[in-house]
């Protein structure tokens, strides 16, 4: 069932202590010295690079310091919970780590990790895999890594946050329609009243009301998904730049653009046949004002 | 005839274009007011709720996360030193932790509690006894450890001031080899910090010690609250505590708000600002498009009021004040609606886990008005600039002589 198991070690800020050492002159050859890998925050802000010597202390006061290489500087995977906070982290092998914060006094410290990353054969057996474990080892705490499906997290209310934000700008976006198509029906009021004098029927102006209304809520949707999709890099851009993050905020994925379209076309429809409405419903002689 | 009754006649001529284009700008004035109240409101309310607890300074480990912070080691001469201080006028530790909350007779009931010691036995606004009494300042050995409760807990498992409660400490969430141990409910209040998936108990910091299986306790605080005394004020305090021992982290309210402010709000406040903007220029587009459709429709009418000697400026104002209505109806309207809209989107986010009930996203506040209300005059003033132009601009000789020809 257990298949592999992952463990990643992380120096936050705090464990940052010491500032770094870049002159190898009084160090030990940096081929010799463990690695280390910086988060490229983290090598940003102290301007280091990789092949630097670096001093690294898990107490405050800087005692038991220890020096590595940087190895590499790599982007942290973008967390969402996480993502107003600057990632200014460090990987390094577990028994390097063990080694720098294991205490004299407690010999468990040296064999005792905080959390473990483990990835099932089958991701179903997630229940069974944490009441085995439980049951075998009193204390652990499991947590699944998907997304709770009860609509608990806090992505699932921002969700629905911004849902209701969207339907209060559609109900807007309806009223100001609704007001441009009566503007647009009473400025073809004569010429309506024309059309039905010389023996056009009023189904067939219903039918082109309908078809103008459909095609202009369907030009305005394509027309607004595209200004969407235009605004999606820009608005990445600037929260990426923001929050110093490779995490996209924005994606107008095809799901939302036909939500998009679907929502606007009826809407579109229903904006037509009202304008239209305060057309026919009047007789043709006051609608050429005679 | 004034230019604001021959805008009203304009305006009354078409009553549903008139209705729909200030339902429109209600909605979008609606949508505007939410996010300027989004803009503040979590950061208003997050300090209430601090300034609520009476305590205005606080003083954290300086290891750990900001959120899970390491224990403060020798808590009590810590308390002692921060006491001695002349600025401080009180001192409370705090410790926090998980635990299962069992009343006799009734185990299938458990709950999950956040289980808080405190070194005080009323902590000012962090509850409000509403049953009961406070903690008391010193129980007899034997006695059960005394348990302020929340209101949610007390209706949950049916307990009343009196009422046996077993408390066993769970580690890491799951459950624990710890011994339960048996308390007695004293009080029943209201959290102030109790998100709404969540339990609250209180007890003296022997209870937390006795529950942890450590009597004697362990001489740790997660968090030193200090009241400052009126003359010093918060921020001299979280000076001299800062000297006096360099190695901790200390917060007066206002910087823990700032902190907040600049990294778990900026969130909301910056998609505030993206959707009012949004919501303004979509204000400014409805009034405009309106406004000019309105002014194309009465070229005619245009051009024959400054035939008859009306000048351009009174048609400008004439426009302005089409537009003022227009703007003005709609954002009064869209107060109370917006008030509406607030609550349900409060209501909305509130449902996160952890926020505390009390905790509010959109907080009403005067200057909110003042900003909704001035920003809606100035998107109403711009719309109008462009009918406007257009109306000034008008030649009249060949307006009028379209118009008859037409």
């Amino acid at each position: 069932m257990l298949r592999s198991t992952r463990i990643r070690a992380a120096v936050t800020a705090a464990a940052l202590l010491v500032p770094p050492i870049y002159s190898a002159a009084a160090a030990p050859p940096a081929s010799t010295l463990p690695d280390i890998l910086l988060s490229r925050q983290l090598a940003e802000q102290a301007s280091l690079h990789v092949g630097d010597t670096v001093t690294f202390a898990a107490e405050a006061d800087g005692r038991d310091a220890k020096q590595f290489r940087v190895a590499g500087i790599y982007e942290p995977t973008p967390d969402p919970m996480r993502f107003t906070s600057r990632r200014i982290e460090a990987r390094l092998h577990l028994p390097d780590l063990l080694a720098m914060t294991a205490r004299p006094d407690d010999p468990s410290s040296a064999d005792s990790v905080r959390a473990m990353n483990v990835k099932l054969v089958d991701p179903k057996e997630g229940d069974a895999f944490s009441a085995a474990l439980t049951a075998r080892v009193p204390g652990t705490f499991l947590r699944p890594t998907a997304r709770a499906q009860d609509g608990s997290d806090p992505f699932a209310v921002l969700e629905r946050f911004h849902l209701a934000v969207a339907i209060v700008t559609v109900l807007g976006s309806t009223a100001f329609l609704l007001a441009l198509m009566v503007m647009r029906a009473e400025e073809r009021r004569e010429i309506v009243g024309i059309i039905r004098l010389i023996g056009v029927s009023q189904r067939f102006v219903l039918l082109v009301v309908l078809a103008e209304g459909l095609l202009i809520a369907a030009a305005g949707a394509v027309f607004g998904v595209l200004v969407a999709l235009a605004a999606e890099g820009s608005v990445n851009r600037f929260f990426q730049w923001r929050y110093d993050t490779t995490l996209v905020f924005v994606r107008v994925t095809a799901r939302i653009a036909l939500q998009s379209v679907a929502l606007a076309v009826p809407l579109g429809i229903l904006a037509g046949l009202v304008g239209s409405w305060t057309l026919l419903r009047r007789d043709i002689i006051s609608l050429v004002r005679r | 005839m004034s230019a604001w009754s021959l805008a009203w006649r304009t305006v009354a001529h078409n009553p549903a274009r008139a209705g729909l284009a200030i339902g429109g700008v209600a909605v979008i004035g609606a949508l505007l007011f939410n996010m300027l109240l989004l803009s503040q409101g979590l950061l208003l309310s997050f300090r209430d709720l601090l300034d609520s607890a009476g305590y205005d300074v606080r003083v954290l480990a300086n290891e750990g996360s900001p959120i899970h912070r390491a224990p403060l080691p020798g808590a009590l001469s810590l308390a002692d030193e921060i006491a001695r201080l002349p600025e401080v006028r009180r001192v409370a530790l705090i410790r926090s932790d998980t635990a299962l909350a069992t009343a006799p007779g009734r185990e299938g009931n458990a709950a999950s509690v956040t289980l808080i010691g405190s070194s005080e036995h009323e902590i000012g606004g962090a509850w409000e006894l509403v049953k009961g009494s406070p903690l008391p300042a010193s129980s007899a050995a034997g006695e059960p450890a005394p348990l302020v409760v929340s209101t949610k807990l007390a209706q949950l498992q049916q307990l009343v001031p009196g009422s046996p409660l077993r408390l066993r400490v769970t580690v890491g969430g799951a459950a624990s080899v710890l011994p339960s141990l048996d308390c007695r409910v004293v009080g029943i209040g209201n959290f102030t910090f109790e998100a709404a998936d969540d339990y609250t108990v209180a007890t003296t910091m022997a209870g937390f010690a006795a529950a942890h299986g450590t009597p004697e306790g362990k001489n740790e605080a997660d968090l030193v609250m200090v009241a400052s005394a009126p003359e010093a004020g918060p921020e001299a305090v979280a000076k001299a505590i800062a000297a006096l021992r360099p190695d901790l982290r200390v917060y007066s309210n206002a910087q823990v708000v700032e902190q907040f402010n600049t990294q778990a709000f900026s969130y909301f406040r910056q998609i505030s600002v993206v959707l009012s903007t949004i919501t303004l220029a979509f204000a400014f587009l409805l009034v405009a498009t309106l406004l000019t459709m309105s002014v194309n429709q009465r070229l005619g009418e245009v051009a024959a009021l400054r035939a008859l000697g009306f000048p351009r400026r009174r048609i400008a104002a004439n426009l302005l004040c089409e537009s003022a209505l227009l703007v003005g109806v709609g954002g009064i309207a869209a107060l109370p609606l917006g008030g509406i809209l607030a609550v349900i989107l409060d209501r909305i986010l509130r449902a996160m886990p952890g926020v505390p009930e009390r905790l509010h996203f959109f907080v009403f506040e005067m200057n909110t008005i003042a900003l909704h209300v001035a920003l809606l005059a100035a998107t109403g003033f711009l719309a109008a600039l462009y009918p406007i132009w257009l109306a000034a601009r008008l030649p009249i000789a060949a307006t009028l002589r379209r118009e008859i020809v037409s």
